[in-house]
């Protein structure tokens, strides 16, 4: 299978909010119903809830600035997983929890397999990922891997009634979109850009942005954190280094067997630091030592158990 | 210049025969109190937590140990690094606040300045640790030059370890800083890689399985008393101070 992407319009978007319901319906999850569960009071806006959360995967954003050969530019965003080819999420989960879908592309998860360690939610250049607290796992957007698999479109294309989002292998879904934009920027809208054919490796989301990337709530130009490439770094480093380190040790144990010291004593009297056994004195004084390294090293007859002078 | 082989006179040799056999006579041996029962217990303690949240730790930083272990096992294991990861910050530090000058003794002798004793030793470390039966090392002060080193090295990165620690259970229960977050993961595995290598080499020599340190484990897992033949080996200059003072000499009977 070729690698797949949904391709989204938001020139054809009426924001209806169906892909949002359709997304909850498909992955049976709740939306809180409570007045004002979602954002802490009435905001004004038509978007809600207001952001991604342990139950919400898709959000759509509204966003209203003026300009535009319209005076006003009324700008629809999707707010969800962008699916990026090098998706730095499954890089950085420990547990494999969020994995990119083989045959299609999609960064998929595995809620039976996530750990709740969050790491994924550092490791985002769009801040997706989000926490189900009651559940102990990460909630985004699989990218609907189990019906592509079963050759349907994800939820939230299916429902698209003004035909916004679509589905399909990621290079006609690109070239579509540059078409598209292309087409706008005709039309006077200048700013109108595709959107995801590069970003972090080729995202496997691609938009058309009428007004171009940030007024469509999009990251102009989205890069992942450096310290998610660190920490893979930091595997393998510790890995090796700790091996040598105890390899090291070994080699010094074994060089060690046999090992004997003759025991001393230092009489205060005197001065004199004394072996014990061969009752010769070791050194005398505490003063500092007066041989170099070399002789040091060099010094492996036990006739040379030579003392200081002071 | 080399170190020659010191010729008593005449009434010092007597002397240290004397010495000597009255040392035999009395069927005792000198030790010289090194680490307060409130030291060991701290060591311990911190010991057994770092050991901990080590195999703990492994669960999330080996991703082919989460996975073969499973979710419930790796979720075990977190919540228990969290735990213990408190018992690593804390039982040291309500230990500093109860005994201040101990850490003052600490990180005076930590940041001691180095002599040429000092400088010879670190020099000569490595090459003594595969040669040990042939190279004698110069007298030490009470912290060798390497133990300062490498306890600075394990002083920083538990710190390290803590303060990155605590950041991450915040940053993954009651706040949000993902780019933060993500920066502190990576100073955490430092931390780990740090952990890793001065951890093992201070078990190796502290624990006394290099044959030179043999008895070493005695100071922090026993009675926290060094034997005088032990400590003159050791730390010479240390020993001879402490054996002249005799403020924290005591006499055992002999091992034999």
């Amino acid at each position: 299978m070729a690698e797949k992407a949904i391709l989204f319009d938001t020139s054809q978007c009426s924001g209806c909010k169906g892909c949002q319901a359709a997304c909850k319906c498909w992955n049976d999850l709740p939306s809180p119903t409570a007045l004002n569960a979602d954002a802490p009071s009435f905001t004004g806006t038509y978007q809600n809830p207001p952001d991604l959360s342990g139950v919400t995967r898709l959000v759509m954003t509204f966003s209203e600035e003026q300009g535009g050969p319209k005076g006003i530019k009324w700008a629809f965003g999707r707010r969800s997983c962008q699916h990026c080819g090098d998706a730095p999420c499954a890089t950085i989960c420990p547990a494999g929890a969020i994995f990119v879908d083989e045959a299609t592309g999609l960064v998929t998860t595995d809620a039976a397999r996530c750990i709740g360690c969050r790491f994924c939610a550092s490791a985002c250049p769009f801040d997706v990922p989000r926490y189900a607290g009651d559940r102990g796992v990460i909630n985004k957007c699989t990218g609907c891997v189990d019906r592509v698999a079963n050759g349907l479109a994800p939820a939230c294309v299916t429902t698209c009634q003004p035909g916004a989002l679509s589905f399909g292998d990621r290079d006609e879904m690109v070239a579509r979109a540059e078409e598209r934009a292309a087409v706008l920027r005709e039309r006077g809208y200048a700013d109108a850009v595709a959107y995801g054919a590069d970003e972090v490796g080729g995202l496997h989301v691609i938009q058309v942005l009428k007004y171009g990337a940030a007024a469509h709530g999009q990251r102009p130009d989205p890069a992942v954190n450096p310290a998610v490439q660190l920490t893979q770094v930091m595997k393998p480093v510790t890995g090796a280094v700790t091996g040598l380190t105890v390899a090291g040790l070994a080699a010094m144990f074994a060089l060690g067997a046999g090992y004997k010291r003759d025991r001393r004593a230092y009489n205060p009297a005197t001065g004199d630091t004394l072996d014990v056994d061969t009752r010769e004195v070791i050194k005398h004084g505490d003063g500092q030592d007066t041989e170099s390294v070399k002789e040091h090293i060099l010094e492996n007859l036990p006739r040379r158990k030579g003392g200081d002078h002071e | 210049m080399s170190n020659e082989a010191y010729v008593p006179t005449a009434a010092e040799a007597r002397a240290d025969e004397e010495f000597l056999r009255a040392q035999e006579a009395s069927g005792t041996e000198r030790f010289i109190k090194r680490h307060s029962l409130q030291a060991r217990v701290t060591h311990g303690v911190t010991i057994a937590c770092c050991l901990w949240l080590v195999v703990s730790g492994l669960f999330v930083f080996i991703p082919a140990l989460a996975q073969a272990a499973g979710p419930g096992v790796v979720f075990a294991m977190r919540m228990s690094h969290r735990v213990i990861g408190v018992a690593f910050i804390a039982v040291p530090l309500v230990s500093a606040l109860l005994a201040p000058k101990g850490v003052r003794h600490i990180f005076r002798n930590l940041f001691a300045k180095w002599d040429s004793d000092d400088k010879k030793w670190m020099i000569l470390f490595f090459p003594y640790l595969f040669m040990a039966k042939w190279i004698h090392m110069p007298d030490q002060h009470e912290l060798k030059s390497g133990q300062r080193f490498a306890d600075g090295m394990l002083w920083f990165s538990g710190a390290l370890m803590a303060v990155t620690g605590v950041i991450l259970l915040v940053g993954s229960t009651v706040a949000s800083f993902p780019a933060v977050y993500a920066w502190t993961l990576f100073l955490h595995d430092i931390g780990f890689f740090l952990i890793c290598v001065f951890g093992l080499a201070h078990i190796f020599l502290g624990a006394g399985i290099f044959q030179p340190y043999r008895g070493s484990a005695r100071l922090m897992f026993g009675d926290g008393m060094v034997s005088e033949s032990d400590a003159l080996y050791h730390w010479g200059h240390w020993a001879r101070e402490e054996l002249e003072s005799g403020e924290n000499v005591v006499e055992k009977e002999a091992r034999r």
